[in-house]
């Protein structure tokens, strides 16, 4: 009882408190709004709405005799000036590759097509070779990434025509006839429909080259639910742990303000006292796990998952975030120390727990991260989180929910005896 | 000399306790190689490994998609062997793969008819941008393969209209010939797209072929975390504000000759040093184990970290000063560390976000800090670019240093 009383009171003080509010539902909230918002670009009504890309493009091409006054570089300006590619591209034309380029470095735009010379020459000739090239703001992946895809899509056509040219001509003569240039040209000018026809069926939104099937299938959350959810569930580790471990902090203060001491000299044993305090951490968490699992749900719209395997892995995150605290706490000589190592620890922590939310360029690199991320309390409850999110159950989280509630067993006993020999 | 007496006591005060200064440091450090890992740095083949489960066996047209697919720059098909369907599924879900291309049986043979409607599928996790750039180049090889059959498709009419071929089986032998020439053609095709870059980050082509460079790669990770533990280093030092004032120590400080002026800056000038004293570290760490070429412009870089570590220093004396104790002045550390840096694109990049989040990200320092940085280390400019960038980093200075002191009490 005597337990209970403890943990009520230490409930009721950080209630009254506006930045115990702030921090354990406030931020949390704000920070996944933020990343509502910054997803938004790539992932508006559950497509991919990508942000428009500031090209500049140069066309130093001249069409030949050979063309009969065709030019391929101006076919590829029009192309990307084009209404269809409006919602994606912001095209300005340069005079001369160096304004192109000075362009790039003045981050007016993000990149610089320069179509060569020789590009009309190359589609048409038998030896040319030709290489349009995009100078890029290093600083930007996802625009020049876009306008690659693009400019090759329209070049592949291009060389597609010379390479089918160069194959009638050469397996022809193999066979000892010979292809006239008007047979040549018909060959060409079917290839260039066939490779426009495909990318008319792009344009129509259909991928007449590949069926695309998303992990989760076809009925999945939207995309960009499903990104917030994956980073609110990082987010949420992270502030349940530090909730867990500034709260453990009231212990040191108490030590501080002489209270605690006062209370050892009360009838109500040690471990009663201390026991009340993981009471009150434990409270809290359950508190601010179930507040931001139903307003994000009602917000969002987040599916953390169905109500028995999310109230164990509840149980097991608020069982390891609070006796994780305690043990840091125990550690911590004053809470002037509190202050950074907490702070900066937990941040650490929370940040290699979710490091898989920012790896985005390498899936090696995610297998090291993933296996990294255990090593840290938090990784467990990130991947547990994660579980359910993409749909896991009970049969998935069980073992997770096993290692957390074992190692919440060792913290807790650990902190527990370094309080004991603190306080002896 | 007051004022330095003044910050020499807090900076020894920070130092004293060496887990504070372990994690002012060492944290810092390890969030750079972390993240510079993680976007790609110290691996040998950075291409993007794509699975390929090939159900139309030892077809001509399936190689040569693999073919296709193993001269790509950006993907690194590995066959998966023996697996079905859930485990690729579970590979692409768990990041083994970015993602996976399941060539069905009967490919070869839908291809070659003249409809050619046949289409490999690939299983993708659509909210990963390194998916979504594997699908670009999976698609590309497969229109090349695509494009070969028509290829071969128009040679055969070709000779078929001037000489006609004997039989059915010469002319699928002429066909399959035809296709194997364009097949090998599409390996190296005469007109190509090559990607530069400008800056002091300047992939070379076989690096830019492999995706990326290493020191590329830190120096993106670099500048954000830089600025992003700049504000988590408050969280000490704008501590020892709260802790004096808690305990009366400045206001018996006001009982000596030192002035009230002399306090503030004193204490001023020690976050200042200690938020230098932590970039220097993190300069000195990115240049000599990830070559981030910081010191091409060292005195454009020594102009963003000044003017950084003193907007810096104004919001840890504008947070010591509203900060009624130790938890409060953590807390409110920590919250303007992760809302700044989230908004300014350290975690990000606001390249990646829509447009109005662009605009509302420039509104913090945050962003303006990591331009300036990356202006030298990834865009490769010079003195000039760090200018504006500074004069936003000092105007926020301004108006934090200008709170902190009109709103500071000594009780």
């Amino acid at each position: 009882m005597k337990t209970l009383d403890i943990a009520l009171k230490d409930l009721l003080r950080a209630a009254r408190s506006a930045f115990f509010w702030v921090f354990a539902f406030g931020v949390p909230f704000l920070t996944a709004v933020l990343f509502y918002f910054a997803f938004g670009g790539l992932a508006g009504q559950g497509d991919f709405d990508l942000p428009k890309t500031a090209i500049a493009v140069v066309n130093l091409d001249e069409p030949t005799a050979l063309s009969g006054g065709f030019s391929a570089g101006q076919m590829l300006v029009d192309f990307l000036s084009s209404d269809e590619l409006g919602q994606l591209l912001q095209v300005t034309v340069a005079d001369d590759a160096a304004g192109a380029r000075a362009a790039v470095d003045n981050q007016q735009v993000g990149v610089a097509v320069i179509i060569p010379a020789g590009l009309t020459t190359a589609a048409f000739g038998s030896q040319e070779r030709a290489a349009i090239e995009l100078y890029q703001d290093p600083t930007l992946t996802l625009g020049p990434s876009i306008v690659k895809g693009i400019v090759s899509q329209l070049v592949d056509g291009f060389a597609g025509s010379k390479i089918a040219v160069d194959v009638a001509r050469e397996q022809l003569a193999g066979q000892g006839a010979t292809a006239g240039p008007v047979a040549l040209q018909n060959i060409a000018m079917q290839y260039g429909q066939w490779s426009a026809q495909l990318g008319e069926g792009f344009e129509e939104g259909a991928n007449p080259l590949l069926d695309i099937r998303p992990i989760g299938g076809e009925e999945g959350p939207d995309l960009r639910i499903r990104i917030i959810s994956q980073v609110l569930a990082g987010m949420m580790v992270f502030y349940v742990f530090t909730t867990a471990a500034n709260s453990a902090i009231s212990i040191l203060q108490e030590e501080e303000a002489g209270t605690l001491p006062r209370l050892f000299t009360t009838p109500t044993p040690q471990s009663n006292i201390l026991g009340g305090k993981f009471l009150y951490i434990f409270f809290t968490l359950v508190i601010q796990i179930v507040v931001l699992v139903v307003v994000t749900g009602l917000i969002f719209g987040i599916d953390w998952g169905t109500p028995l395997p999310v109230a164990v892995v509840t149980l097991a995150v608020v069982v390891l975030a609070a006796s994780f605290g305690l043990f840091v706490a125990s550690l911590l000589k004053d809470t002037r120390q509190g202050g950074i190592v907490i702070g900066g620890g937990m941040t650490m922590l929370g940040m290699v727990a979710m490091a898989r939310t920012f790896g985005v360029a390498s899936p090696d690199a995610m297998g090291v991260v993933n296996v990294i991320s255990l090593f840290v309390p938090h990784g467990w409850a990130v991947r547990a989180w994660q579980e359910l999110l993409t749909g896991g159950g009970l049969s998935d989280i069980w073992w997770i929910a096993l290692v957390m509630l074992a190692l919440g067993g060792l913290f807790f006993t650990f902190g527990l005896l370094r309080f004991r020999r603190r306080f002896a | 000399m007051r004022v330095i007496d003044l910050a020499l006591k807090d900076l020894s005060q920070l130092l004293r306790d060496w887990k504070s200064a372990l994690f002012l440091v060492a944290m810092p450090i390890v969030f750079t190689t972390m993240f510079s890992f993680l976007f790609g740095g110290g691996q040998e083949d950075m291409r993007l490994p794509v699975g390929v489960w090939n159900q139309d066996g030892g077809s001509v047209l399936s190689i040569g998609l693999m073919e296709l697919m193993q001269v790509s720059g950006v993907i690194r098909p590995q066959l998966l062997e023996e697996k079905g369907a859930s485990d690729i599924e579970r590979m692409v879900r768990n990041e083994d793969l970015a993602a996976a291309v399941i060539i069905p049986a009967g490919y070869d043979d839908l291809l070659r008819l003249p409809s050619g409607d046949a289409r490999v599928t690939v299983v993708l996790d659509e909210a990963s941008t390194a998916a979504i750039t594997a699908q670009n180049e999976i698609q590309a090889a497969v229109a090349r393969v695509s494009g070969a059959v028509q290829a071969a498709h128009l040679s055969t009419e070709a000779f078929e209209g001037q000489a006609g071929f004997a039989d059915e089986a010469a002319k699928r032998q002429f066909f399959d010939e035809a296709l194997a020439q364009a097949i090998t053609a599409w390996q190296d095709p005469p007109l190509t797209v090559t990607t530069t870059q400008s800056g002091a980050i300047a992939v070379a082509p076989e690096e830019e072929e492999d995706g990326g460079s290493d020191s590329g790669n830190a120096a993106h990770s670099s500048a954000g975390i830089m600025v992003q533990f700049a504000i988590a280093g408050l969280i000490g030092a704008a501590e020892i504000l709260v802790v004096e004032r808690k305990t009366k120590a400045l206001q018996r400080l006001l009982t000596t000759a030192i002035s009230r002026v002399e306090i503030i800056l004193g204490h001023f000038l020690a976050m200042l040093i200690m938020i230098l004293g932590q970039m220097v570290i993190l300069v000195a760490f990115g240049q000599l184990v990830f070559g981030v070429d910081y010191l091409r412009e060292p005195l454009a870089i020594l102009l963003v970290m000044l003017a950084l570590a003193l907007w810096t220093a104004s919001l840890g004396l504008l947070i010591g000063t509203l900060a009624k104790n130790e938890e409060q002045s953590t807390m409110l550390s920590l919250m303007l560390m992760f809302v700044l840096a989230g908004l300014g694109g350290a975690w990000i990049p606001l390249e990646f976000t829509p447009k109005a989040f662009q605009t509302v990200g420039h509104l913090t320092p945050t962003a303006w800090a990591i331009d300036g940085l990356e202006n030298v280390i990834v865009r490769g400019l010079g003195l000039q670019s760090v200018l504006l960038p500074c004069a936003v980093l000092l105007g926020f200075a301004v108006v934090c240093f200008g709170l902190g002191v009109w709103r500071f009490k000594f009780e």
